[in-house]
Protein backbone atom coordinates (compact mmCIF):
# COMPACT_ATOMS: atom_id res chain seq x y z
CA UNK A 1 0.00 0.00 0.00
CA UNK A 2 2.75 1.91 0.86
CA UNK A 3 4.37 1.63 -2.47
CA UNK A 4 1.12 2.13 -4.26
CA UNK A 5 1.19 5.55 -3.00
CA UNK A 6 5.15 6.50 -3.37
CA UNK A 7 4.73 5.35 -7.03
CA UNK A 8 2.21 8.29 -7.05
CA UNK A 9 3.56 10.90 -4.87
CA UNK A 10 7.24 10.46 -6.28
CA UNK A 11 6.28 11.62 -9.56
CA UNK A 12 4.02 14.25 -8.72
CA UNK A 13 6.70 15.96 -6.27
CA UNK A 14 9.51 15.84 -8.83
CA UNK A 15 7.46 17.85 -10.69
CA UNK A 16 7.01 20.42 -8.22
CA UNK A 17 10.85 20.22 -7.85
CA UNK A 18 11.33 21.08 -11.14
CA UNK A 19 8.57 23.83 -11.48
CA UNK A 20 10.31 25.22 -8.46
CA UNK A 21 13.47 25.52 -9.87
CA UNK A 22 12.45 26.15 -13.18
CA UNK A 23 10.53 29.10 -11.97
CA UNK A 24 13.57 30.12 -9.87
CA UNK A 25 15.73 30.24 -13.04
CA UNK A 26 13.22 32.02 -14.72
CA UNK A 27 12.93 34.99 -12.08
CA UNK A 28 16.50 35.12 -12.47
CA UNK A 29 16.52 35.98 -16.25
CA UNK A 30 13.37 37.85 -15.40
CA UNK A 31 15.47 40.00 -12.83
CA UNK A 32 17.86 40.59 -15.40
CA UNK A 33 15.83 41.27 -18.11
CA UNK A 34 13.96 43.84 -15.75
CA UNK A 35 17.06 45.99 -15.19
CA UNK A 36 17.79 46.18 -18.26
CA UNK A 37 14.65 46.80 -19.52
CA UNK A 38 13.39 48.90 -16.29
CA UNK A 39 14.66 52.07 -17.85
CA UNK A 40 13.35 51.85 -21.32
CA UNK A 41 9.69 51.77 -20.39
CA UNK A 42 8.14 55.04 -19.54
CA UNK A 43 5.30 54.58 -17.45
CA UNK A 44 3.93 58.39 -17.63
CA UNK A 45 3.47 57.95 -21.34
CA UNK A 46 -0.03 57.76 -22.43
CA UNK A 47 -0.30 53.64 -23.41
CA UNK A 48 -0.51 53.19 -27.17
CA UNK A 49 -1.47 50.20 -29.29
CA UNK A 50 1.89 48.59 -30.58
CA UNK A 51 2.00 45.28 -32.63
CA UNK A 52 4.73 42.87 -31.67
CA UNK A 53 5.62 40.30 -34.56
CA UNK A 54 6.11 36.67 -33.11
CA UNK A 55 5.50 33.07 -34.90
CA UNK A 56 2.26 32.08 -36.06
CA UNK A 57 1.17 28.79 -34.58
CA UNK A 58 0.88 27.65 -37.61
CA UNK A 59 4.37 26.32 -37.86
CA UNK A 60 4.96 27.33 -41.31
CA UNK A 61 7.55 29.87 -40.61
CA UNK A 62 5.01 33.01 -41.07
CA UNK A 63 4.78 35.56 -38.51
CA UNK A 64 1.54 36.86 -36.62
CA UNK A 65 0.88 40.53 -35.29
CA UNK A 66 0.32 40.77 -31.62
CA UNK A 67 -1.37 43.60 -30.22
CA UNK A 68 -0.21 45.09 -27.16
CA UNK A 69 -1.11 48.76 -25.20
CA UNK A 70 2.07 49.72 -24.35
CA UNK A 71 3.10 52.91 -22.44
CA UNK A 72 5.66 53.84 -25.41
CA UNK A 73 8.02 57.01 -25.79
CA UNK A 74 7.63 59.51 -28.42
CA UNK A 75 11.67 59.59 -28.75
CA UNK A 76 12.10 57.05 -31.92
CA UNK A 77 15.36 55.80 -29.91
CA UNK A 78 13.62 55.14 -26.62
CA UNK A 79 10.38 53.63 -28.54
CA UNK A 80 12.69 51.13 -30.61
CA UNK A 81 13.86 49.71 -27.47
CA UNK A 82 10.90 49.40 -25.60
CA UNK A 83 9.62 47.28 -28.81
CA UNK A 84 12.47 45.38 -29.18
CA UNK A 85 12.50 45.01 -25.69
CA UNK A 86 9.15 43.56 -25.36
CA UNK A 87 10.16 41.74 -28.53
CA UNK A 88 12.84 39.82 -26.67
CA UNK A 89 10.70 39.28 -23.55
CA UNK A 90 8.23 37.00 -25.78
CA UNK A 91 4.89 35.76 -26.24
CA UNK A 92 2.74 33.95 -23.98
CA UNK A 93 3.63 31.03 -26.04
CA UNK A 94 7.52 30.47 -25.45
CA UNK A 95 7.13 27.98 -28.42
CA UNK A 96 6.28 31.13 -30.62
CA UNK A 97 9.36 33.29 -29.80
CA UNK A 98 11.24 34.45 -32.48
CA UNK A 99 14.09 35.62 -30.68
CA UNK A 100 16.20 34.00 -28.05
CA UNK A 101 15.42 34.10 -24.24
CA UNK A 102 18.94 34.96 -23.06
CA UNK A 103 19.43 37.45 -25.88
CA UNK A 104 19.63 41.21 -24.82
CA UNK A 105 19.30 44.55 -26.73
CA UNK A 106 23.04 46.64 -25.52
CA UNK A 107 21.98 49.52 -27.78
CA UNK A 108 20.03 51.32 -30.13
CA UNK A 109 21.00 54.10 -32.53
CA UNK A 110 19.14 56.12 -35.17
CA UNK A 111 21.41 58.49 -37.61
CA UNK A 112 19.89 61.79 -39.01
CA UNK A 113 19.19 60.15 -42.32
CA UNK A 114 16.87 57.21 -40.53
CA UNK A 115 19.40 54.32 -40.48
CA UNK A 116 19.21 52.67 -37.16
CA UNK A 117 21.30 50.09 -35.71
CA UNK A 118 20.41 47.53 -32.77
CA UNK A 119 23.23 46.36 -31.16
CA UNK A 120 22.18 42.54 -29.62
CA UNK A 121 24.37 40.33 -27.35
CA UNK A 122 26.25 37.62 -28.44
CA UNK A 123 23.65 35.02 -27.22
CA UNK A 124 21.34 36.46 -30.06
CA UNK A 125 23.57 34.66 -32.70
CA UNK A 126 24.48 31.62 -31.01
CA UNK A 127 21.84 30.54 -29.03
CA UNK A 128 19.43 30.93 -32.19
CA UNK A 129 18.80 27.56 -34.04
CA UNK A 130 20.72 27.71 -37.45
CA UNK A 131 19.25 27.44 -39.82
CA UNK A 132 17.74 30.13 -42.96
CA UNK A 133 13.67 30.28 -41.80
CA UNK A 134 15.08 30.74 -38.04
CA UNK A 135 17.47 32.96 -38.61
CA UNK A 136 15.14 34.95 -40.92
CA UNK A 137 12.30 35.11 -38.87
CA UNK A 138 14.26 36.14 -36.08
CA UNK A 139 15.46 39.35 -38.22
CA UNK A 140 11.96 39.67 -39.25
CA UNK A 141 10.37 40.12 -36.87
CA UNK A 142 12.44 42.45 -35.28
CA UNK A 143 11.93 44.73 -38.65
CA UNK A 144 8.26 44.52 -38.63
CA UNK A 145 8.31 45.07 -35.25
CA UNK A 146 10.30 48.27 -35.72
CA UNK A 147 8.32 49.25 -38.77
CA UNK A 148 4.91 48.93 -37.20
CA UNK A 149 5.92 51.41 -34.33
CA UNK A 150 8.91 53.79 -34.93
CA UNK A 151 8.16 55.13 -38.63
CA UNK A 152 11.29 57.55 -38.08
CA UNK A 153 13.36 53.90 -38.88
CA UNK A 154 13.94 53.56 -42.16
CA UNK A 155 16.46 50.62 -42.24
CA UNK A 156 18.33 48.70 -40.14
CA UNK A 157 21.51 47.38 -39.28
CA UNK A 158 21.91 44.90 -36.76
CA UNK A 159 25.45 44.56 -34.74
CA UNK A 160 26.45 41.86 -32.68
CA UNK A 161 28.29 43.22 -29.03
CA UNK A 162 29.53 45.76 -31.33
CA UNK A 163 30.53 44.33 -34.40
CA UNK A 164 29.22 43.67 -37.82
CA UNK A 165 29.07 39.76 -38.19
CA UNK A 166 28.92 38.28 -41.68
CA UNK A 167 26.38 36.57 -40.72
CA UNK A 168 23.80 36.05 -37.36
CA UNK A 169 24.46 32.18 -37.38
CA UNK A 170 25.40 30.64 -40.51
CA UNK A 171 23.13 31.64 -43.01
CA UNK A 172 21.27 35.18 -42.68
CA UNK A 173 23.71 37.96 -44.86
CA UNK A 174 23.73 40.66 -41.75
CA UNK A 175 26.56 42.81 -43.46
CA UNK A 176 24.22 45.56 -45.53
CA UNK A 177 21.02 47.23 -43.66
CA UNK A 178 17.48 46.23 -43.97
CA UNK A 179 14.55 47.77 -45.22
CA UNK A 180 12.21 48.96 -42.45
CA UNK A 181 9.76 51.55 -43.41
CA UNK A 182 10.06 52.89 -46.98
CA UNK A 183 9.28 56.47 -46.58
CA UNK A 184 10.59 57.12 -43.01
CA UNK A 185 9.14 60.00 -41.15
CA UNK A 186 12.19 62.50 -40.36
CA UNK A 187 13.38 62.23 -36.46
CA UNK A 188 13.44 65.61 -34.61
CA UNK A 189 16.62 66.90 -35.03
CA UNK A 190 18.42 65.75 -31.39
CA UNK A 191 22.14 67.06 -30.39
CA UNK A 192 24.66 64.83 -30.93
CA UNK A 193 23.31 61.16 -29.23
CA UNK A 194 26.19 60.20 -26.64
CA UNK A 195 27.11 56.33 -27.60
CA UNK A 196 26.21 54.88 -24.67
CA UNK A 197 24.27 51.56 -24.26
CA UNK A 198 20.76 51.49 -22.86
CA UNK A 199 21.87 51.44 -18.95
CA UNK A 200 24.07 54.02 -18.37
CA UNK A 201 21.31 56.68 -19.29
CA UNK A 202 19.25 57.89 -16.37
CA UNK A 203 16.09 57.67 -15.70
CA UNK A 204 13.58 60.29 -16.33
CA UNK A 205 12.48 60.75 -13.27
CA UNK A 206 16.54 60.90 -11.47
CA UNK A 207 16.08 57.97 -9.70
CA UNK A 208 19.25 55.82 -9.08
CA UNK A 209 19.66 52.75 -11.18
CA UNK A 210 19.78 50.57 -7.54
CA UNK A 211 16.51 51.95 -6.76
CA UNK A 212 14.24 50.65 -10.13
CA UNK A 213 14.11 47.10 -9.21
CA UNK A 214 11.68 48.61 -6.25
CA UNK A 215 9.33 49.30 -9.20
CA UNK A 216 8.97 46.07 -10.74
CA UNK A 217 5.73 44.81 -9.58
CA UNK A 218 3.96 42.71 -11.74
CA UNK A 219 1.57 45.52 -11.45
CA UNK A 220 3.72 48.11 -12.42
CA UNK A 221 5.56 46.38 -15.64
CA UNK A 222 3.26 47.10 -18.42
CA UNK A 223 4.36 45.10 -21.64
CA UNK A 224 5.55 42.31 -19.89
CA UNK A 225 3.50 39.88 -22.02
CA UNK A 226 5.06 36.50 -20.27
CA UNK A 227 4.39 35.99 -16.47
CA UNK A 228 6.10 32.28 -16.28
CA UNK A 229 6.18 32.34 -12.72
CA UNK A 230 2.35 32.89 -12.66
CA UNK A 231 1.66 30.40 -14.95
CA UNK A 232 -0.53 27.42 -13.52
CA UNK B 1 25.27 23.21 -62.07
CA UNK B 2 27.16 24.14 -59.16
CA UNK B 3 25.80 22.04 -56.46
CA UNK B 4 26.95 23.69 -52.90
CA UNK B 5 26.64 21.18 -49.55
CA UNK B 6 26.53 24.19 -47.08
CA UNK B 7 29.18 24.32 -44.01
CA UNK B 8 31.87 21.33 -43.29
CA UNK B 9 35.11 21.30 -41.72
CA UNK B 10 34.35 23.02 -38.02
CA UNK B 11 31.20 24.38 -39.14
CA UNK B 12 28.38 21.53 -38.57
CA UNK B 13 25.43 23.72 -39.55
CA UNK B 14 22.11 22.68 -37.50
CA UNK B 15 22.86 20.19 -35.13
CA UNK B 16 19.71 18.12 -33.86
CA UNK B 17 19.89 16.54 -30.51
CA UNK B 18 19.82 12.94 -31.75
CA UNK B 19 23.52 13.89 -33.39
CA UNK B 20 22.30 14.79 -36.73
CA UNK B 21 24.69 17.45 -38.25
CA UNK B 22 23.58 19.86 -41.04
CA UNK B 23 27.12 19.21 -42.45
CA UNK B 24 27.22 15.53 -42.87
CA UNK B 25 23.27 15.14 -44.13
CA UNK B 26 23.85 17.68 -46.97
CA UNK B 27 27.20 15.89 -48.50
CA UNK B 28 25.24 12.66 -48.25
CA UNK B 29 21.99 14.61 -50.09
CA UNK B 30 24.71 16.19 -52.66
CA UNK B 31 25.46 12.38 -53.92
CA UNK B 32 21.87 11.88 -54.84
CA UNK B 33 21.02 15.38 -56.13
CA UNK B 34 24.09 14.97 -58.52
CA UNK B 35 23.20 11.61 -59.91
CA UNK B 36 20.10 13.14 -60.95
CA UNK B 37 21.11 15.97 -62.03
CA UNK B 38 24.07 14.38 -64.50
CA UNK B 39 20.84 12.24 -65.53
CA UNK B 40 18.93 15.19 -66.86
CA UNK B 41 22.70 16.12 -68.95
CA UNK B 42 24.24 18.74 -66.65
CA UNK B 43 27.67 18.73 -66.08
CA UNK B 44 27.74 19.14 -61.75
CA UNK B 45 30.65 20.45 -59.94
CA UNK B 46 30.77 20.36 -55.79
CA UNK B 47 31.92 23.33 -53.99
CA UNK B 48 32.89 20.21 -51.34
CA UNK B 49 33.37 17.04 -51.78
CA UNK B 50 34.17 16.30 -48.20
CA UNK B 51 34.47 17.44 -45.14
CA UNK B 52 35.81 20.81 -46.07
CA UNK B 53 34.73 24.22 -44.87
CA UNK B 54 34.69 26.73 -48.18
CA UNK B 55 34.30 30.02 -47.51
CA UNK B 56 31.30 31.87 -48.86
CA UNK B 57 33.63 33.59 -51.18
CA UNK B 58 35.18 30.51 -52.57
CA UNK B 59 31.76 28.50 -52.95
CA UNK B 60 30.31 31.38 -55.08
CA UNK B 61 33.57 31.71 -57.02
CA UNK B 62 32.89 27.77 -58.45
CA UNK B 63 29.51 29.42 -60.18
CA UNK B 64 31.08 32.96 -61.30
CA UNK B 65 34.05 31.43 -63.15
CA UNK B 66 31.82 30.06 -65.36
CA UNK B 67 29.32 31.55 -67.89
CA UNK B 68 25.83 29.88 -67.87
CA UNK B 69 26.41 28.05 -64.13
CA UNK B 70 23.41 27.59 -61.91
CA UNK B 71 24.05 27.29 -58.39
CA UNK B 72 22.14 25.13 -55.85
CA UNK B 73 22.82 25.38 -52.13
CA UNK B 74 21.57 22.47 -50.22
CA UNK B 75 20.83 23.17 -46.08
CA UNK B 76 18.97 21.60 -43.42
CA UNK B 77 17.18 23.58 -41.02
CA UNK B 78 16.75 23.03 -36.99
CA UNK B 79 13.46 24.27 -37.25
CA UNK B 80 10.04 23.79 -39.87
CA UNK B 81 7.78 21.08 -39.57
CA UNK B 82 9.70 17.98 -40.48
CA UNK B 83 9.50 16.35 -43.85
CA UNK B 84 8.79 19.93 -45.74
CA UNK B 85 11.48 21.75 -48.06
CA UNK B 86 11.95 25.21 -49.11
CA UNK B 87 13.43 27.22 -51.84
CA UNK B 88 15.04 30.74 -50.63
CA UNK B 89 16.52 33.07 -53.37
CA UNK B 90 17.91 36.29 -52.25
CA UNK B 91 16.22 39.43 -50.93
CA UNK B 92 16.45 42.45 -53.52
CA UNK B 93 19.96 44.38 -52.92
CA UNK B 94 19.50 47.52 -52.64
CA UNK B 95 20.31 49.62 -56.21
CA UNK B 96 24.00 51.43 -56.85
CA UNK B 97 23.85 55.24 -57.65
CA UNK B 98 25.95 54.52 -60.57
CA UNK B 99 25.99 51.33 -62.65
CA UNK B 100 29.07 51.04 -64.81
CA UNK B 101 28.42 47.85 -66.34
CA UNK B 102 30.99 45.91 -63.96
CA UNK B 103 29.11 44.03 -61.14
CA UNK B 104 30.83 43.61 -57.44
CA UNK B 105 31.62 41.17 -56.11
CA UNK B 106 29.67 41.93 -53.01
CA UNK B 107 26.42 42.08 -55.06
CA UNK B 108 27.00 39.20 -57.40
CA UNK B 109 23.49 37.80 -57.30
CA UNK B 110 21.59 41.36 -58.16
CA UNK B 111 21.22 41.08 -61.94
CA UNK B 112 20.40 37.48 -61.52
CA UNK B 113 17.56 37.90 -58.66
CA UNK B 114 14.72 37.37 -61.89
CA UNK B 115 15.93 34.04 -63.30
CA UNK B 116 16.88 32.82 -59.65
CA UNK B 117 12.77 33.80 -58.69
CA UNK B 118 12.27 31.59 -62.07
CA UNK B 119 14.49 28.87 -61.12
CA UNK B 120 13.33 28.52 -57.09
CA UNK B 121 9.02 28.68 -58.23
CA UNK B 122 9.94 25.55 -60.67
CA UNK B 123 12.16 24.01 -57.76
CA UNK B 124 9.51 24.55 -55.17
CA UNK B 125 5.92 23.52 -56.96
CA UNK B 126 7.62 20.32 -57.33
CA UNK B 127 8.74 19.98 -54.48
CA UNK B 128 5.57 20.78 -52.49
CA UNK B 129 4.29 17.86 -54.74
CA UNK B 130 6.65 15.70 -52.55
CA UNK B 131 6.54 17.04 -49.41
CA UNK B 132 2.93 18.14 -47.90
CA UNK B 133 2.98 21.43 -46.43
CA UNK B 134 5.82 22.55 -47.86
CA UNK B 135 5.35 26.60 -49.52
CA UNK B 136 3.65 27.01 -53.10
CA UNK B 137 6.37 29.17 -53.97
CA UNK B 138 10.26 30.48 -53.38
CA UNK B 139 10.67 32.89 -50.31
CA UNK B 140 13.44 35.55 -50.39
CA UNK B 141 15.67 36.02 -47.53
CA UNK B 142 19.35 37.88 -47.07
CA UNK B 143 20.95 34.71 -47.51
CA UNK B 144 24.88 35.17 -47.31
CA UNK B 145 25.88 32.61 -49.91
CA UNK B 146 23.53 33.95 -52.20
CA UNK B 147 24.65 37.44 -52.80
CA UNK B 148 27.85 36.98 -54.61
CA UNK B 149 27.07 34.42 -56.68
CA UNK B 150 26.69 35.73 -60.16
CA UNK B 151 23.99 32.99 -61.78
CA UNK B 152 20.43 32.09 -60.98
CA UNK B 153 21.39 30.58 -57.68
CA UNK B 154 18.56 28.93 -54.95
CA UNK B 155 19.01 27.69 -51.23
CA UNK B 156 17.28 24.77 -50.32
CA UNK B 157 16.34 24.24 -46.85
CA UNK B 158 15.21 20.57 -45.89
CA UNK B 159 13.35 20.15 -42.20
CA UNK B 160 14.95 19.47 -40.63
CA UNK B 161 17.88 18.02 -38.01
CA UNK B 162 15.70 18.25 -35.22
CA UNK B 163 14.13 14.33 -36.08
CA UNK B 164 14.23 11.28 -33.65
CA UNK B 165 14.48 9.41 -36.76
CA UNK B 166 17.43 9.86 -38.99
CA UNK B 167 15.93 7.20 -41.58
CA UNK B 168 12.99 9.84 -41.96
CA UNK B 169 15.40 12.87 -43.02
CA UNK B 170 17.61 10.61 -45.23
CA UNK B 171 14.07 9.27 -47.30
CA UNK B 172 13.61 12.42 -48.22
CA UNK B 173 16.91 12.86 -50.30
CA UNK B 174 15.70 10.61 -53.13
CA UNK B 175 12.47 13.39 -53.57
CA UNK B 176 14.38 16.43 -53.33
CA UNK B 177 16.90 15.33 -55.75
CA UNK B 178 13.98 14.57 -57.93
CA UNK B 179 12.53 18.31 -57.94
CA UNK B 180 15.82 20.01 -57.93
CA UNK B 181 16.97 18.13 -61.36
CA UNK B 182 13.31 18.13 -62.83
CA UNK B 183 13.35 21.82 -61.64
CA UNK B 184 16.42 22.73 -63.10
CA UNK B 185 15.49 20.94 -66.51
CA UNK B 186 12.33 22.86 -66.91
CA UNK B 187 13.94 26.34 -66.23
CA UNK B 188 16.93 25.92 -68.64
CA UNK B 189 15.45 26.78 -71.84
CA UNK B 190 14.45 30.54 -69.80
CA UNK B 191 18.40 31.14 -68.74
CA UNK B 192 20.48 29.91 -72.21
CA UNK B 193 17.85 32.40 -74.03
CA UNK B 194 18.13 34.92 -71.81
CA UNK B 195 22.44 34.82 -71.84
CA UNK B 196 22.50 34.60 -75.36
CA UNK B 197 19.62 37.29 -75.97
CA UNK B 198 21.44 40.13 -73.63
CA UNK B 199 24.61 39.45 -74.94
CA UNK B 200 25.90 38.64 -71.17
CA UNK B 201 27.07 41.89 -70.00
CA UNK B 202 28.98 40.52 -67.11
Amino acid sequence: MAVVVAAIYFPVLRRRLQKASNAQQQSEEQARRELTQALAMSPSEPRVRAKLFWASDADDGTLLPVTAELPLSSDPVLRSKQVLNTLLAGPVDPELRTLPPDAVLLAFYLLPDGTGIADFSEALATSIPSGIQSEQMAVDSIVKTLEANVPQVGRLKILIHGQEVETLAGHLDLTGTFTVNTKPVPAQPKPAPAVVAAPAQAPPDGKKLVETPAKLTPGTTPGKLAQPEHRP
Amino acid sequence: MVLDPAHGGTDSGARGTGGIRESEVVLEFATQVRRALELQGFQVVQTRQDNENPSFDDRSAKANAQRGAIFISLHVSSTGSPGTVRVYVNSELPTLANASGLIPWERAQAPFLGLSRKLGDQVQTLLAQSFKGSPGTAQAASIRQLRTTAAPAIAVEISSVSVDNRANLDRMAAGVAEAIARGATAFKPSYVVAVTGAGAAQ
